[in-house]
């Protein structure tokens, strides 16, 4: 599996495996169903901490790219989708939005405003 | 005279001095052999198997020009003489093949010597293990005698093989690995059976039931450090790991490497599982299929099974360009 980090990424480097591992199966590099290699293998060669590409294969699960199977490892569920992503946040920023009163017509309104 | 017309003519004086003295001896003292010889000895020490006279001198002279072949192969592959340590290592296999050949039918003849039978061949144990010595002490001999004279540095081939573009300011890493579950289950298998044997030989106490439990023991590490191979690629080069703990490992600079490619290689092709070949052209053969195939400068190869070989491949072959001066 090919993984690219950008050495001037200013964020944390979690953040920044999670995006190389993202980036790897939406390119294709690992197709839906392959696995992945090893968490300890991927620290060796990226040259951080196990735990932080952990935390990272972690984050990937709960967005649904990957899926850790008991026994076999960590495979690709499927390739990530931005749609996917935008629908998940979208959730968050109603029900933010239902604690402070407003309505989602109020949001859908913000947003023709902001853009 | 040039250098290496000198080493191949000192070579050949060799080759043909040891060939002269495997076939002069036996015919020297053949009227006091016994016919067959004794040739083959046990473990207590005793002669148990004999072959004919001819048969025994064929079979000394087929070891030798087998063991003298492959050195001479590799000295002259590739006009590997101009470089030091290829040249030292045929040397040291010249000599040392030689050195023991001989010793080899040294013993075989003095212990035939004058006997009425082969069963009643001289017992040979101290000899082995001074015929082994001879031949380690007649083999640094030789590595000494082939250093002196040129080495040639390795000229690089520009890279043409398939290479990615890379951006600056960016790392990029490739990691694979690939891995054979039937090796994995008989090396747990061979542990298990260990285990149980030697447990059982505490209570038990069948003489021989340790020594198998020690052979299956390593037989199971072996399989097990063999089940499955990793292999990673960055700016510091490759490194290949063995085993389930990733360990031992083998580190490769990125300036000893001369170029990568993928390449489908089988068990059959490579003569079967496990670290096939001689140095120069190996494979790291875990599984039939994808293999990425390092060329070093001297235009040796190594072949590692892998999984995405071609990817691995091209990365490794622009991280080579990169790195070039």
């Amino acid at each position: 599996m090919l993984l690219t980090l950008d050495l001037n990424d200013p964020r944390p480097l979690h953040e920044q495996v999670a995006g190389a591992v993202r980036h790897a199966v939406a390119s294709g590099s690992v197709l839906p169903g392959q696995r992945l290699p090893s968490a300890r293998d991927l620290a060796a060669a990226l040259g951080v901490n196990a735990n932080t590409v952990l935390r990272a294969l972690r984050d990937l699960r709960d967005e649904g790219v990957l899926e850790f199977r008991r026994g076999r490892g960590v495979s690709v569920l499927r390739p990530p989708d931005g749609r996917e992503v935008l629908l998940r946040r979208s959730r968050e920023l109603l029900e933010e939005a239902d604690r402070y009163g407003f309505r989602p017509e109020d949001v859908i309104e913000i947003i023709k405003e902001l853009s | 005279m040039s250098h290496r017309s000198r080493f191949l003519l000192a070579a050949g004086a060799w080759v043909v001095a040891v060939t002269g003295a495997l076939v002069a001896l036996p015919l020297v003292l053949r009227d006091r052999l016994p016919d067959p010889l004794a040739t083959h000895w046990g473990p207590s020490g005793e002669a148990d198997g004999a072959m004919s006279f001819w048969q025994a001198l064929l079979m000394e002279l087929g070891v030798w020009a087998l063991l003298a072949g492959v050195a001479w192969y590799a000295a002259l592959r590739r006009d590997a003489v101009r470089h030091r340590a290829p040249r030292k290592a045929a040397g040291a296999m010249l000599g040392g093949a030689g050195a023991f050949v001989v010793a080899l039918q040294g013993m075989t003849l003095a212990a035939n010597l004058d006997r009425p039978g082969w069963q009643a061949a001289g017992r040979l144990d101290w000899q082995v293990l001074l015929a082994l010595g001879g031949a380690v002490a007649a083999g640094a001999l030789g590595w000494l005698a082939a250093s002196p004279g040129p080495d040639e540095p390795y000229a690089r081939e520009p890279v043409k093989q398939a290479r990615m573009r890379l951006r600056p300011g960016q790392r990029v890493v490739w990691t694979s690995s690939a891995s054979n579950s039937w090796v994995a289950g008989l090396g747990v298998a061979a542990l298990v059976a260990a285990l149980v044997l030697s447990l059982s030989s505490l209570t038990v106490g069948i003489g021989g039931l340790r020594a198998t439990a020690g052979s299956l023991a390593v037989a199971g590490v072996l399989g097990l450090a063999l089940s499955t191979v990793g292999v990673r690629v960055s700016d510091k080069g490759v490194v290949i790991s063995f085993g389930p703990f990733r360990w031992p490992s083998r580190k490769l600079a990125l300036r000893k490497i001369q170029s990568a490619r993928a390449e489908e290689r089988s068990p059959l092709q490579v003569g079967g599982w496990g670290l096939r070949g001689l140095p120069g052209s190996a494979t790291i053969m875990i599984r039939g299929g994808e293999c990425l195939v390092v060329r070093y400068p001297s235009g040796g190869e190594l072949g590692i099974t892998v999984d995405d070989a071609a990817r691995g491949a091209a990365l490794l072959n622009a991280l080579i360009a990169e790195s070039a001066p």
